[in-house]
This record gives structure tokens, sequence and C-alpha cells, in this order.
């Protein structure tokens, strides 16, 4: 069974400072997504039960090929890369047919997964485009799941309740956080990762054609949060300000 | 298993130098190294002297990510209401190749990992080595994470406290007299305000170091560098110093104090604090340098003991790149001969031996002791304040000479004791 | 903090102090499943866990009523002053584990 896992280059979160409301991103370490890592560990359950390959597949700059690293490490068998410095910032739409068309050139692909969102812009877009674009079927908030013959049993978690569905195979799956915890690879897994082979393809290869983006990004910035200036004295007045406010005492 | 010609344990710049020397020679090595990225640990004052290293490493420096070169340096003297400040500049440290550079680590680190990588060096971060393999007294590898990784020579690269070293029985841990702490702010200025406020054109920078009252009459002293976009400002205290200080001044309110000096204050002006560092250093000089080698085992670096207070200026890295480059030597040398124990590895210490680091832990043995004198922090720099706050005052009425001006700050007594004390600088 | 007022960006005043809280909150600290450094059990009341609470850059070491020196260990640089000051008999005392602690963006 071959499980292909979309995984996308995001700068480290934790190292990401602001400035005048802007994110600084120079000289921050990238990485990839958390639940990405999710579906990863998922990806490798499934191959370490039924036998198979586990696929990761990235598009991103150039570091990308560092990066994909972290995959091979983590239990990926190889990768399938398409560099471009214009795909870090690229539109959901774009970056599904860029996947899209490289699953195409895979052979025999059973399971699609991806992170419910990516750890950055959390669209949570790209799976269901791909699906769209392969015409596959396509289940979200996977908190669990398993392949019985030719189809994939999935647990969906929703809000207030948990919906089991039974779908034939080749499938795009996209898991929750929750679904496991990514294993922290070792230092020999990460010293063969950089033997696993690693399949790099530029935009050219794939026969697609790029429209405009259809969404324009306006403005990102963080919440700006303006500050009341109240000048208190005691903590009586304290108390009264913060009750007027509506901050205690609802 | 993975079994390597040498692991390194720490990417600093001991490490990488080691890494990088050994790599460019066909060796197999493996670093590890406990951060999310190489220099994620790792905290400088701030400035690198590249003369003595340049030549082990001819074709990095030309593109490596340093700072600013130093072309002014400065030196004050503080008393607790004024100061007596030093600047020089010289034309050969505004000539090629510079003499100096201030340094992010973070940055430095990584480029410097990254190009052992590109010389075949395998650099696995997040990765904490916890103990030494030791068989019949030879060391034969690490553990990290559960996992036994072996090699033929680990250099232990790890810093200042150097557990693999005390691991490996090389050391024991280290005591206050040996050792000060550094804190360290980073704080963002733009470029313009920089080279404005010190005086400097495009990619000039400035070092200063300060002396007196910043740390209170104990050992130590501040400092501040000029980066691209940001200034790197410190302060630099004895450890033991610090345990026994009677107004139990803590570190962090030194460095507030130093920063709100009116002579620090109007310098950082609209800078912002982007970090916040910390780091015990090395100062105990000759005398307190650790074991260099062991069977299958050398240390090089701060885990060495490799770093050096000489009052105006403070090294450290420099130590660092040239004792992973000696190390490397000695290992290249052991492979070819087949030998790894201490018979064939205590030539890295002949190798120090003949270098500038060793040479110069030998020059300057006395300083240690020489600057362990509380009148260098207290009462001379007080005595300068004092002398030029007269020399310069005009009074209502007539004013004094100026040699009795000056005199009367001094007893006889006190004449003995700083002719006594200025013998003892001499020894510097 | 100083007037209540944060000491932020452009802040003309840099004489205002900013507290030691809001400086470590500029690092980046990622977390650890356990402490690294740990008080050995019974020698709370050491007097060199006493010179910890002068000596640490990130004042980590407080002491409670009962007059028994206590660490937080979020916060901590790993400078290793503590080690120094300590030694083994007081305090347990590892690096984090691998990835996690403090990360220098600049060092």
């Amino acid at each position: 069974m071959n499980i292909v896992v979309a995984m996308k280059q995001i700068p480290d979160l934790h190292q990401i400072r602001m400035r005048d409301r802007q994110p600084v991103l120079d000289d921050v370490p990238l990485t990839l997504g958390n639940i990405d890592k999710n579906a990863l560990e998922a990806a490798v359950h499934l191959r370490d039960t039924h036998g198979g390959k586990v696929i990761a597949l990235s598009a991103g700059s150039e570091e990308l090929e560092d990066t994909i690293k972290e995959a091979l490490a983590a239990g990926a068998d190889e990768a399938f890369m398409i560099l471009d410095d214009s795909l870090d910032n690229a539109d959901s739409s774009v970056i599904a047919a860029v996947l899209a068309a490289t699953i195409r050139k895979i052979n025999d692909v059973d399971i699609i997964l991806f992170g419910e969102g990516s750890g950055d812009n959390y669209s949570g877009q790209v799976g269901s485009r791909v699906a769209g674009i392969l015409g596959l079927p396509q289940v979200g908030y996977a908190s669990s799941m398993e392949v019985q013959g030719n189809s994939a049993i999935v647990t969906r978690s929703l809000e207030d309740g948990e919906e089991i569905l039974e779908v034939e195979l080749p499938v795009v799956i996209a898991v929750m956080a929750d679904i496991n915890e990514p294993r922290i690879p070792s230092v020999s897994q990460i010293l063969k990762a950089g033997r696993k082979p690693q399949e790099v393809l530029e935009l050219d290869d794939l026969a697609i054609e790029i429209l405009e983006e259809p969404v324009v990004t306006e403005s990102n910035l963080a919440p700006e949060t303006p500050r009341k200036q109240v000048v208190v004295k005691s903590v009586d007045e304290l108390i009264a300000v913060l009750r007027t406010e509506g901050v205690i005492g609802r | 298993m993975e079994k390597f010609d040498v692991i390194v344990v720490g990417a600093g710049l001991a490490g990488l130098a080691a890494a990088y020397t050994l790599a460019c020679e066909g060796l197999e090595v493996l670093v590890l190294e406990r951060g999310d990225y190489a220099g994620a640990k790792n905290v400088t004052g701030g400035r690198l002297y590249v003369n003595p290293v340049r030549e082990f490493f001819p074709d990095l420096w030309a593109k490596a990510p340093l700072e600013r070169f130093i072309a002014n340096e400065g030196f004050t003297m503080m008393a607790a209401e004024r100061s007596l400040s030093i600047n020089y500049y010289g034309n050969e440290l505004a000539d090629e190749p510079y003499q100096s550079y201030s340094v992010l680590r973070a940055k430095f680190d990584r480029w410097l990992a990254k190009q052992a990588q590109r010389k075949g060096a395998a650099v696995v971060t997040r990765s904490r080595v916890d103990d030494v393999i030791m068989e019949a007294g030879q060391v034969k590898g690490v553990w990290a994470a559960g996992e036994e990784l072996r090699s033929d020579v680990v250099i232990a690269c790890d810093g200042v406290l150097s557990l693999t070293a005390e691991k490996a029985g090389l050391r024991s841990p280290g005591i206050p007299e040996n050792y000060a702490v550094g804190l360290k702010e980073v704080i963002e200025l733009a470029p313009e305000l920089i080279e404005a406020r010190f005086g400097l054109e495009g990619n000039e920078g400035a070092a200063h170091m300060f002396m007196g009252e910043v740390t209170k009459g104990m050992f130590g002293g501040g400092f501040l560098y000029t980066n691209q976009a940001s200034l790197s400002l410190g302060i630099v205290v004895s450890i033991k110093d610090m345990m026994e200080n009677e107004a139990s001044l803590g570190a962090p309110v030194l460095l507030d104090n130093f920063k709100q000096r009116p002579e620090i204050a109007r310098l950082l002006k609209g800078g912002e604090t982007v970090e916040y560092s910390a780091h015990v250093i090395p100062e105990g000089g000759y005398k307190a340098l650790g074991k260099l080698y062991g069977d299958g085992i050398l240390v090089a670096g701060d885990a060495a003991g490799l770093s050096m207070n000489i009052g105006v200026t403070v090294r450290g890295m420099e130590y660092a790149l040239a004792s992973g480059y000696y190390a490397a030597r000695t290992v290249m040398q052991a492979k070819e001969l087949g030998d790894f124990s201490v018979a064939t590895l205590k030539h890295y210490e002949l190798l120090l031996k003949d270098s500038f680091v060793l040479k110069d832990f030998a020059s300057f043995k006395e300083t240690p002791r020489v600057l362990d004198n509380p009148r260098f922090f207290t009462t001379y720099p007080e005595m300068l304040g004092d002398m030029m706050k007269d020399i310069y005052a005009v009074p209502g009425g007539a004013k004094n000479r100026l040699y009795p001006t000056i005199k009367k700050y001094m007893t006889l007594r006190e004449m003995w004791q700083m002719a006594g004390d200025v013998r003892q600088v001499m020894k510097i | 903090m100083a007037n209540g007022r944060g000491c932020q960006a452009g802040d003309e005043d840099m004489n205002e102090v900013m507290g030691l809280k809001a400086k470590l909150g500029l690092d980046v600290f990622k977390p650890d499943k356990e402490p690294h450094i740990m008080i050995k059990p019974g020698m709370e009341k050491d007097p060199r866990l006493k010179k910890a609470m002068l000596v640490c850059p990130a004042g980590l070491y407080s002491e409670n009523e009962k007059g028994e020196v206590e660490l937080t260990i979020d916060g901590c640089l790993e400078c290793g002053t503590c080690r120094m000051v300590c030694g083994a008999e007081v305090l347990d005392w590892e690096y984090p584990s691998g990835g996690a602690g403090v990360q220098f963006r600049f060092g």
C-alpha cells in the first residue's frame, strides 16, 4: 500500500517575533507543519501494519531539500519535492494543482494524507482541492483510521460526537492533531534520512497552468490590543474598574 | 549501529572548527548538538579576533556572516557619578584584513555548521549527549537518547561545563573561583542611529569595555559591541565575588543599573531589547585549564577552559576555533597511526603549546591574580573620576592649581599602594 | 514593571527598568518533558541555594515562607551558574533534552 503524506514547509512558529505587528521572518528556521507530522505518523503506522511505502510530498522553496529530511527521519521512505521559491507563499489553489499533478506521477497511490490545516495559515483547503482535482473521495477531521481490504475505516471527530465512515481506496484523508503523538527520530534515523530516495521536480516538469491567484492577501497583521490607559490607586478601585469593563463579576 | 571516525559533542566554534577541518580531509564526522540549530545555545559577549585563526580556514572568512569590523576601541572607568573614557581609533583598525568583528552566534554558528556539512560532516541537532561509552578506560563513543553511537575519538566541545569531559573523568565540576557569569541583552537599533551615536561609517563597528561601578567593586566589567542593526550590551561578574558581595546585589540588578547609567542610556535610546541571555565563562586562566586529552577523547574550546579575561580584552572564540582545529589535526595523525590512545592524542597539548593558544595562556597566567584586586573596581575609578571633576570644574571663586588638586586624593600610603598595583599590572 | 507600563517597541525611555520576566519573555523556550534541574530532596534549606537566588541571571530561585528555596525551571537560560554555586550535592543538574529549552535567536 502506498501512502502519500502532503507536508508543508513553514517557519518555526516559536521563533517568530513581531515588529510593528508584522512577523519577523529573517533567519527563522524552517520546519514541517505540526499536524503534517501527525499525518506522517499515521501513515507510518499504516505502513508498518499493511506494508508498502510512505512518500512525503511537499512544494516549497529550495530550503525544502533540508527541511524534508525531518519527514524522512520520522519514517517516510522517500520524498517528492517540487522546488520553486514562489511556492512558499503560494495560494491554496496553486499548491493543490501542483500537488495533484505530482501525485499523478506517483504510481499506485492508495491513501493521500493531509494535516487538517497547515501550521502557518491553517486554511485547511489543500486536501479538499486535491481530492477535487483528482476526483477522489475525501474525509476530514480524522481522529483514527484503519484499512480493511480495499477500504479505509475512518473516525471523524466532530464537535459533539463521532462519525465512523467506510470509504473505498484511493482516498484523501485529513487528520487532526490528536490522532497520535509524532515520534522524535533517533540520531541514526536522522543520519539515514539523507540516504533515502528524493525526487526533485520543478514547476516546468508538471503539466499545469498556474492561473493568477484568485485570492489576494491584502493584509496579515497581529491583532491590535489597544490599552485602556486606566490608572488605579487601590485594589478596590481596580476591582470597580474591572467590573465596569466587564472583565469580572459578569 | 553507526560508527564514525570522530564524534564531536557540541556545535559551537570549537566543535564546528574540528568538524570542518576533519571533513575537509575526508574523515567521517558526526556533530551532535542539543539545540534546535547550531548556535541555539551559544552566547558570546560579541567579538571575534580573526587574525590568529585566519589561516586555519582560509576559505571561510570572505562569506562569513560577521556583524561589523571593529574600528573603534573604547574603555571607560566608571565611578558612581562620573566616568572617564578613552577612545582609540587607529588606521590599522580600519585596514583590511580587519582585526576583529562583532558577531552574533546564532547566525554565525548556523552558517559555520552549514559549511562543515557542505564538506561532508553530519550535523545532527536536537540531540543531547547523555554519556560517554567507556571500554577498558578508553572512550569509544557516546550515548544519545538511549542510542549507542561509536567512534574512534570523541572531541568534547560541549562548552564551559563540559559534562562530557566530566563523564570521561577528565575534570571535576567547576568551582566558582574559576568562573564568571556574563549577562547580555541584544538591543535592536537602526543602523543609522548606531553609526551616528558611535561615530561610525558604513560597516565600521565599536567595541567598548567598562570597569568600576558597573560591578560594584566585584571582579568583572561591562561590555558594549555594535552589531549591524543591534547592540550587544552586558556585564561579566566573578561568580565567587557575587556570592560574597555584602550588598547582596543580584546579577540581573547589576545589568539593569548599568543600562540606566546616563552614559549608557543615551546610547540605547529608541532601541528595543530583543533577547536576554546569560552564560558562565571560564576565567581561571592557565592554572584552571582542564585536562585536554584522554584515551579516545580530546577537549576543546570553553570545555577545556580556553577563555581569558585580561581586562581590556576578553577572548574565547578564537581559542575555541584554534583548539578545534588542532584537535582535528591530532585526530588525523592518530588515524594515520591507527592509535587513539593517550600516547598519540597527547600530541594535541604540544600543538596547543606551540601555538598562540597556550602561549597566550602562559603569557597571561598572572592576570587573574593581578586583576583580582577590588581597588581596580572601586578605588581607582572613583579617584580618577574625582580628579577629572576637579580638573574640569571652574568654581565660583579662584581655581586651585592643578597638581595640588590631584594630589589631595592620594595619601602617601595610597600612593605606595598604587605603585604596588602598577608593578603588579606590569606582569600582565 | 515600573509605572505599570510595558517597555515596548520604540519606547523613548529606555531608563524604565524592564522586568526580568518580561526580558525572559523575549526569548524562545521549547518545552521539556521534565525539569532539567532539581533541588535534591532534603537540601531545600542549604545555604548554597541562597547564593543561587542572588546569582541566577533569570531569578529562578526563590525562598518560601518555610525558609526553603524553590526553583522554577521556566525561563532557565542554561547558563550553568547555579551548578557552579551549588554543586552536585545540592542540585540534580542536566541540560534539557534535545531540542528543548532556550533557543537563542541572536546569541
